[in-house]
């Protein structure tokens, strides 16, 4: 009936449906009851891996594309056992607790195992689309009730473009509202094809100077500004501008004056501005992953200083919701 | 509106002899007459003598003491013991005065063969004395023929010292007369051709004499309220003591005029009926509208009032009632008032949504004045508005605990499928803690605790009480020899059988002689119910018993310690074999030290409150059989063609009691420490994957089968910062029912808290923190963010 080329074809589609499922990525952690990451009740999918390397991100575990040691050191009472456990012989002790040379580390994971006192833990793991599809779904009845679904964030999602828009295309199969939290650093190309799936996009403004932008993110700004542009112009999707208020980086009056003149002119005043402030709650994650912690000298904005800046975006015709 | 929190006294209660005192007078004067009668003089007579005492500021009146704000001795349960007094009034808790002493010491040397618990300590042989030396029952009885102390004020157990028939308060508030005068009918036809007929007469006499007693005490008070105003020189204050006068007169012998007199009336029932530590409000804003209604209507009352009116009530229920002082009660409590538990919201007979301006109105009160009490129990169903759930949710981020949220699709579908009419079904409202109720139509006995981890306990011991050496049962196999997990389950189960069969004799032994204490105290509350007068007999020698009937609710413990415990013992002995059951029961029996690893490996077995079947199939099919089991028996009152059954679910502080008594277990916890509190509440910090995959465990419970359930969600107020916030955990709550939940509650962390989950991490291993598009476990912040978070918190609330 369909002939030997039909045929051939639906065997492909079927290849092509079964290896979609199956492509697997690297998440750091799938959290149900976000409440702050879209509509409804969500649950957010954190990728792991990112581009950018933000100096005041507070999920330094989502940097690296790989699995990740992440040990608590006030929990290690220095008896040993990771030494003993290790192939690689990269941990040792000193000082009664354990130290890890991440340099000979291979995230093998067998200190792990070892510690008694769960002090180390594997940050990170892989899973295919259809694995992370099936915890997504468990949520379905809350999604329905609150007109809720799933948000993609990392990490950098669009890092990781085959996974994330299988996970999004069968979510949204599955009649999920789907959400993805983004800081727009990818070719158009990819970012097309993974935001054809989405029905909202929570859209990152760290700076809109280039070279500010590179110095504290290493990486410009130009193809994330264009990126905005295009979703808005060309893909018409619904967008949350999120802008994280980060003092001594991107607080001064005149980037605020920019940052909304390019939302209220480039993209629309009807897109809303999540104004965030920084927050210290991931500060510990710096030590726990060995790696110098360079957010201490950085204050959490004021309540003043919050209002000047909303004050500021209000002043270019734009919605300013405090908070996710 | 300024909140009159000053007027609530937190100590220093004074210790009201006075009724205790008038009480016995009476006894003395009565021997040889019917038990009910005697009660029904001894009643009258208190009511006649106690002071109607008037505060100064007071907009309704009643004062259950003799003294404000006074600690009464309830001589029927029994006296306080001496030593208890004085270690509460060496704390603070209680003022006595000099001169009551010799009169105190005579009281406790006449009741003290005379009080239900006397007559409780003198049931058991030695077989059941040795089951409840155990604990498996709490307390665990140190002396055989020690008093059990056993209600819920103390803390420790629900026993048979605890009951409630529920009171019609449209009844009530209909008239205490016309119900005299359908008693004076009633008695006017009787015919004397056998021993019920005369035994008929007796009640419907006394409850006569009760009725009256009562009018006559509001009397007295519209008496106390003339002469204080005729002495009053403010002019306000002057027109508040008439408007007092006038009300009292009317009610509750009458039909109230206006919301005010309402609230009056309901107060006296509140200060008269339901000898327990506990009483309840029924569907409030339900029996209440048509007097708010009117009132608004015609232009008589404004929402100000009204909420003034409903904060006294909230004042005047923190007063300590018929407390118990017993030292665990003492640790255990702030509060010593009685436990009150008002429903709001809910469904109509027809199954529309219920909720009025009054709903809201008991919401802003408690907003407004933060007490402990009266606690409020919402019932949420599916058309439950929007805004409704969010005005609660704001109530709930105050941090006072209330209110609960009923879930009114679980609660019908378990009363309809016992063959109560769904109309019936629909009036249910909440009693207790977490029960059930239909007003004017039910009666409730609870039972007592079960706690199931000291079975386990037991049972890993081949027998063997390890806390008092006791040999409970001898095994058929040793646990050491089992080969597979099934072998070991059945056995398990077997055992768990045989404990609920004891939990039900001695169950049936308190409940049989407790029926005639209460047969003779309820006669206020027999006269309440919907045909209370008609039938004309103490509520225990009804047939059926009231149409509808709780009785013998057994309350388990520690079932999700137990089910967390099972799946360890699965996984890690049988399952994947990496440590012996000897090895395991070392490991339990050094309290885990020393032996980390596997204190490691049984945490990092499935717990249940995560989602995984492999664990929650276990909880289910625990509770399953416990039902079941407890189906078995016909426990005293119980109807004999009833379906009413299934087990209790307020655990009230046996989750502390019952873990104190049993070592370590293997879920990882340690020994003495507090076991997973309600029913379906995850083991403390054991659920870390979120509260949707903590409800998706809890609703694979069949909830529906059982009475009541309860599940506690710990939250950081940062979770309820806006009203989007609100509004999507009220959507959860909906979820939740909507797959089968029946009760859940808040419990929205303070800094003490926080302070609690610094130094013990484990226990709040699922607390969440949130800031804006940002959330983390508060365990795995760094030390100085969590100092952080708890300086913050000081500033936001």
């Amino acid at each position: 009936m369909y002939g030997e080329a039909g045929i051939l074809l639906l065997v492909r589609n079927r290849e092509y449906y079964e290896q979609e499922r199956l492509i697997e990525g690297i998440i750091f952690n799938i959290q149900g009851y976000c409440i702050h990451d879209g509509p409804g009740i969500r649950t957010t999918v954190f990728l792991k891996g990112c581009p950018l390397s933000c100096i005041w991100c507070q999920n330094p575990e989502s940097h690296s594309f790989h699995p990740e040691l992440l040990f608590s050191e006030e929990k290690c009472t220095g008896c040993g056992k990771c030494v003993q456990a290790c192939p690689e012989k990269a941990i040792r002790l000193q000082e009664k607790t354990s130290q890890t040379d991440r340099r000979l580390c291979k995230s093998a994971g067998l200190c792990i195992d070892a510690c008694p006192n769960e002090a180390r833990a594997a940050m990170g793991r892989r899973a295919t689309v259809d694995e992370v599809f099936k915890e997504i779904a468990a949520d379905a009845l809350f999604y329905k009730e609150s007109g809720g679904g799933v948000t993609l964030s990392g990490g950098e999602p669009l890092a990781q473009p085959g996974f994330a828009a299988g996970i999004l295309k069968k979510c949204r199969s599955a009649g999920f509202h789907t959400a993805l939290d983004t800081c727009g650093y990818a070719s158009w190309a990819t970012a097309r094809e993974v935001l054809s799936h989405v029905n909202l996009v929570l859209f990152d403004f760290k700076h809109m100077n280039p070279e500010i932008h590179e110095k504290y993110t290493g990486v410009p700004n130009e193809l994330i500004l264009q990126n905005a542009e295009k979703i808005h112009q060309e893909m018409s999707i619904p967008m949350q501008a999120r802008v994280t208020l980060v003092p001594g980086f991107n607080d001064c009056a005149e980037n605020i004056r920019a940052t909304a003149g390019f939302i209220a002119e480039k993209l629309s005043n009807a897109v809303p501005v999540h104004l965030l402030s920084y927050h210290r709650l991931g500060e510990a994650k710096w030590e726990r992953l060995d790696r110098k912690n360079e957010t201490a000298a950085i204050e959490v904005p004021g309540e003043r200083q919050l209002a000047e800046c909303r004050r500021i975006f209000e002043s270019f015709g734009l919605t300013v919701i405090m908070g996710g | 509106m300024e909140t009159p929190t000053g007027k609530i006294r937190r100590g220093g209660f004074p210790l009201c002899i006075e009724k205790a005192r008038l009480i016995t007078e009476s006894y003395r004067q009565t021997e040889g007459e019917p038990a009910v009668i005697r009660y029904a003089k001894a009643f009258s007579h208190m009511l006649e003598n106690m002071p109607a005492l008037i505060g100064s500021d007071e907009l309704f009146v009643g004062e259950g003491a003799s003294k404000p704000w006074g600690a009464e001795i309830d001589p029927f349960l029994g006296v306080w013991r001496e030593e208890e007094v004085k270690a509460a009034a060496a704390e603070g808790i209680i003022s006595v005065e000099e001169m009551d002493w010799p009169m105190f010491k005579e009281l406790g040397r006449y009741w003290e063969t005379r009080c239900s618990e006397y007559v409780q300590s003198k049931l058991f042989d030695e077989r059941l004395y040795k089951y409840l030396q155990l604990g498996v029952t709490l307390p665990p009885m140190r002396r055989k023929d020690e008093f059990r102390g056993a209600y819920a004020g103390s803390g420790l157990c629900l026993s048979f010292a605890f009951t409630d028939c529920y009171t019609d308060f449209e009844r009530w508030l209909n008239g205490l007369n016309p119900i005299i005068a359908e008693a004076e009918e009633e008695l006017r036809n009787l015919r004397f051709f056998n021993l019920e007929d005369v035994e008929k007469k007796v009640f419907l006499e006394a409850m006569v004499v009760a009725l009256k007693a009562v009018i006559r005490l509001a009397d007295r008070y519209a008496e106390a309220a003339d002469r204080l105003a005729k002495r009053e020189e403010n002019s306000r204050r002057r027109e508040e003591l008439k408007r007092i006068a006038e009300t009292c007169r009317r009610v509750p012998a009458n039909r109230p005029n206006s919301f005010y007199q309402a609230v009056q009336s309901l107060w006296f029932n509140q200060i008269l009926s339901a000898p327990t530590s506990t009483h309840n409000l029924g569907r409030f804003d339900q029996y209440m509208y048509p007097f708010y209604k009117k009132d608004l209507d015609e232009g008589r009352i404004g929402k100000e009032e009204v909420l003034t009116l409903l904060c006294e009530l909230r004042i005047k229920c923190m007063r300590p009632e018929n407390i118990k002082l017993s030292s665990a009660k003492r640790s255990q409590h702030a509060g010593f008032a009685k436990w009150r538990n008002m429903t709001i919201g809910g469904v109509t007979a027809d199954g529309k949504d219920a909720s009025n301006d009054l709903t809201y109105l008991v919401l802003e009160a408690a907003d407004r004045l933060r007490t402990s009490h009266h606690t409020i129990s919402l019932r949420v169903h599916d058309e439950t508005p929007e805004d409704l759930l969010i005005k609660a949710l704001e109530v709930v981020k105050t941090g006072i605990g209330m209110p609960a949220m009923a879930l009114d699709k679980s609660f019908i579908e378990y009363l309809t499928s016992g063959g109560i009419p769904v109309e019936d079904a629909r009036n249910y409202h909440l009693a207790g803690c977490v029960d059930p109720a239909i007003p004017g139509k039910a009666s409730f006995l609870a039972g007592s605790f079960f706690v199931a981890p000291k079975v386990l306990e037991i049972f890993l011991n081949n027998g063997v009480d390890p806390r008092t050496g006791l040999e409970a049962f001898s095994p058929k196999h040793h646990v050491e020899d089992f080969k597979t997990f099934e072998e070991f389950y059945e056995a398990f189960t077997n055992i768990l059988s045989h404990f609920i069969s004891l939990w039900h004799e001695h169950s049936f032994l308190v409940a049989s002689y407790s029926k005639e204490y209460y047969d003779v105290v309820e006669i206020l509350e027999t006269a309440m119910m919907q045909d209370g007068i008609r039938i004309g007999k103490p509520l225990s020698r009804r047939k059926p018993v009231p149409p509808f009937d709780f009785r013998a609710v057994m309350v388990p413990v520690g079932v999700i310690n137990v089910a967390d415990s099972l799946a360890a013992v699965k996984t890690l002995v049988f399952d994947e074999k990496k440590i012996t059951m000897k090895a395991l029961k070392q490991a339990l029996a050094a309290n885990w030290e020393g032996n980390q690893d596997i204190r490691k490996l049984c945490l990092q077995a499935p717990k249940y409150g995560n989602d995984i079947d492999y664990v929650d199939s276990i909880a289910r099919e625990l509770y399953r059989f416990l039902i079941e089991e407890e189906t078995k028996y016909r426990t005293f009152g119980r109807p004999e063609h009833g379906k009413i059954r299934g087990i209790g679910g307020a655990s009230i502080s046996s989750m502390f009691a019952g873990g104190a008594i049993i070592g370590a277990t293997p879920d990882g916890r340690f020994a003495g420490t507090t076991l997973a509190d309600g029913t379906a509440s995850p083991a403390q910090g054991r659920d870390t994957r979120g509260p949707t995959a903590m409800l998706r465990s809890a609703a694979k419970i069949d909830q529906a089968l059982c009475a009541s359930t309860l599940l506690n969600m710990k939250l950081h107020p940062s979770s309820l910062t806006t009203r989007e916030d609100l509004k999507k955990l009220g959507s959860l709550i909906k979820t939740y029912a909507s797959m089968g939940g029946k009760w859940i509650q808040f419990n929205v962390v303070g800094n003490e808290q926080l302070l609690d989950a610094q130094k013990f991490p484990e226990k709040y291993q699922d607390l969440i923190v949130r800031v804006a598009g940002y959330s983390a476990y508060f365990v795995d912040l760094g030390k100085g963010v969590q100092d952080d978070v708890v300086r913050r918190m000081e500033v936001s609330i």
